[in-house]
């Protein structure tokens, strides 16, 4: 087999590929014993159907068509694993030369993985935001933790004030006729919410129990049943029932029924800890995806398109994935933000470049620096796996055994390596972030 | 009788059988009922140009063919096995039909 190498424009290499008589008089007979089991000849039984007449009958095609098949996908992999190109995506072929007792000779032109030119990557500057944790940050855990704990009490007689619950009773009318859907009994409505139109919650404040009044409000302009939008309405309601709000104190009791901590100064303790390692690992993360955007922004590469498009496919496919947990599917993702698939693939498409830089990057440096995978390495992750997916260690080897998983297992560990590298190598400056804004 | 030698001889037969056969050198054709022996080997050597050794016949005849209540018969036919001399060329048309 004779390879002929051809750079061509576009991060494209061409390959000619020559194979030996030999080889396709081989594939030939092999495609004849294929191609022969589903002949029907009139005179002969079934798979009975000598070579010759086969061909003459239906033409050599047939069985040209069937050797190439054979002959192709075999002699371009040995191609590429003697010219050790790194294509990214299937082939073109063109046929040069196929003809009786003569070797055959092919075109394959494939995009590759380009060739990156690494910038220098040791000592990046990188800024790293560290936002140091106070005790109002610990304070505004506290008050979040109050509010998940809130109790809610009958009262008996008071007047209703903004954020507590109501419970009424109410009739809706549009000139004067109730309409669909506008009434309700004993329904639970947290006043001050804005959980309903604009105006009607404000109106009930200063109510009292057994209480009945009319309100009236208009529908708004932009309302989502078109019949009543901007309409003027009149609800008549009837109080019933006037649940107060009452956060519980802060202190040990409070520690004692929240958490497995006695006192709240050990809780106090704990959320501290737990909020300046949650603020670590995100400056951590934060810093090494700088350290990697800042060197694939530097790097001048003509990006592959068939990289690209299954980058934004995976992206895709991982979109997929997160809308069914939440029961959704692409389909009705799509009609609900009146997107169109091309739409949405064009969206991501700036962020899959960024992708592909990146693995294009760490790919290089892995190469660069002979960064391996040891089997302790892979055992650790392994075992990692095992522990987030609550399955057996065995079980996750034996998903790894399956061509290609281990290629991929390995691939992942030395990106992660070459991630760890840059980030060790880098120059990194403290500094402080700002204030972040309270949290929800 | 004197006919043309391509009225004799209707269509090679090819099957299993008869491409087993041709490694010995003999060829099956249909040939006309009314022709003999001596007649399909001059024909045989006038539109092929090879050597005739022998000449084997057989009449074989038509198929009773039903098509619901009607019944028909297919044509008898005469079926000729002829064998070339050793040393003469293929009859081509075998080869490539």
């Amino acid at each position: 087999m004779m390879v002929k190498l051809e750079k061509i424009d576009g991060g494209k290499i061409s390959l000619e590929i020559e194979v030996a008589e030999k080889m396709l008089e081989d594939a030939l007979g092999q495609a004849y014993k294929k191609v022969v089991k589903n002949v029907n000849l009139p005179g002969f039984r079934k798979g009975k159907v000598p070579r010759p007449i086969l061909e003459s009958h239906f033409g050599s095609e047939v069985l040209y068509e069937e050797a190439l098949e054979i002959l192709v996908p075999d002699a371009y992999e040995k191609a590429v694993e003697e010219t050790s190109i790194e294509p990214v995506a299937p082939p073109e072929i063109d046929l040069l030369q196929m003809e009786k007792g003569k070797p055959l000779i092919f075109k394959a032109i494939v995009e590759v993985k380009p060739e990156i030119e690494l910038p220098e990557y040791r000592g990046v500057q990188i800024d790293r935001e560290v936002r140091e944790i106070t005790g109002t940050d610990v304070a505004n855990r506290l008050a979040q933790m109050q509010k998940q704990h809130v109790k809610l009490h009958v009262l008996a007689d008071a007047p209703l004030a903004s954020g507590d619950v109501a419970l009424l009773d109410f009739t809706g009318y549009v000139d004067g006729v109730p309409f669909d859907g506008g009434s309700a009994e004993n329904y639970t409505l947290e006043v001050g919410s804005g959980s309903f139109i604009p105006g009607f919650e404000e109106q009930m404040v200063g109510m009292n129990i057994g209480e009945e009044k009319d309100i009236a409000v208009s529908f708004p302009e932009e309302y989502h049943n078109e019949d009543l939008a901007g309409k003027p309405a009149i609800f008549k309601i009837k109080l019933n029932e006037i649940k107060r709000k009452e956060l519980p104190e802060l202190n040990d009791d409070f520690a004692a029924e929240v958490s497995e901590f006695a006192t709240l100064a050990e809780l106090k303790d704990d959320i501290l800890n737990k909020l300046k390692e949650a603020e670590e690992k995100k400056s951590s993360n934060e810093v090494a995806k700088r350290v990697v955007e800042t060197l694939a922004e530097s790097i001048d590469v003509l990006l592959p398109a068939a990289l690209v498009d299954r980058e934004v496919d995976r992206m895709i496919s991982e979109m997929e994935n997160f809308m069914k947990m939440q029961g959704l599917n692409l389909e009705k993702f799509l009609s609900l933000t009146q997107q169109s698939v091309d739409g949405l693939r064009l969206d991501k498409r700036l962020e899959a470049e960024k992708r592909v830089r990146a693995d294009l990057l760490l790919d290089a440096i892995v190469k660069k620096e002979g960064i391996e995978a040891t089997d302790e390495e892979v055992k650790e992750r392994i075992g990692k796996m095992a522990e987030s997916y609550g399955q057996p260690v065995e079980v996750i080897e034996e998903y790894f055994a399956a061509p290609g998983q281990a290629e991929a297992l390995f691939q992942e560990i030395k990106v992660r390596k070459a991630i760890d590298f840059l980030v060790a190598e880098a120059k990194i400056t403290n500094v402080v972030a700002p204030a972040t804004k309270e949290e929800k | 009788m004197i006919r043309d030698a391509r009225e004799i001889i209707k269509k090679p037969l090819i099957s299993e059988k008869s491409t087993s056969m041709m490694e010995e050198m003999k060829y099956a054709f249909q040939v006309d009922p009314k022709a003999n022996k001596i007649e399909i080997k001059k024909a045989v050597e006038e539109i092929f140009k090879v050597k005739v050794k022998d000449v084997n016949t057989i009449r074989v005849s038509g198929k009773m063919k039903r098509m619901g209540a009607y019944s028909g018969r297919r044509p008898n036919w005469k079926k000729a096995i002829v064998t070339l001399e050793e040393g003469s060329k293929p009859i081509e048309i075998f080869e490539g039909l």
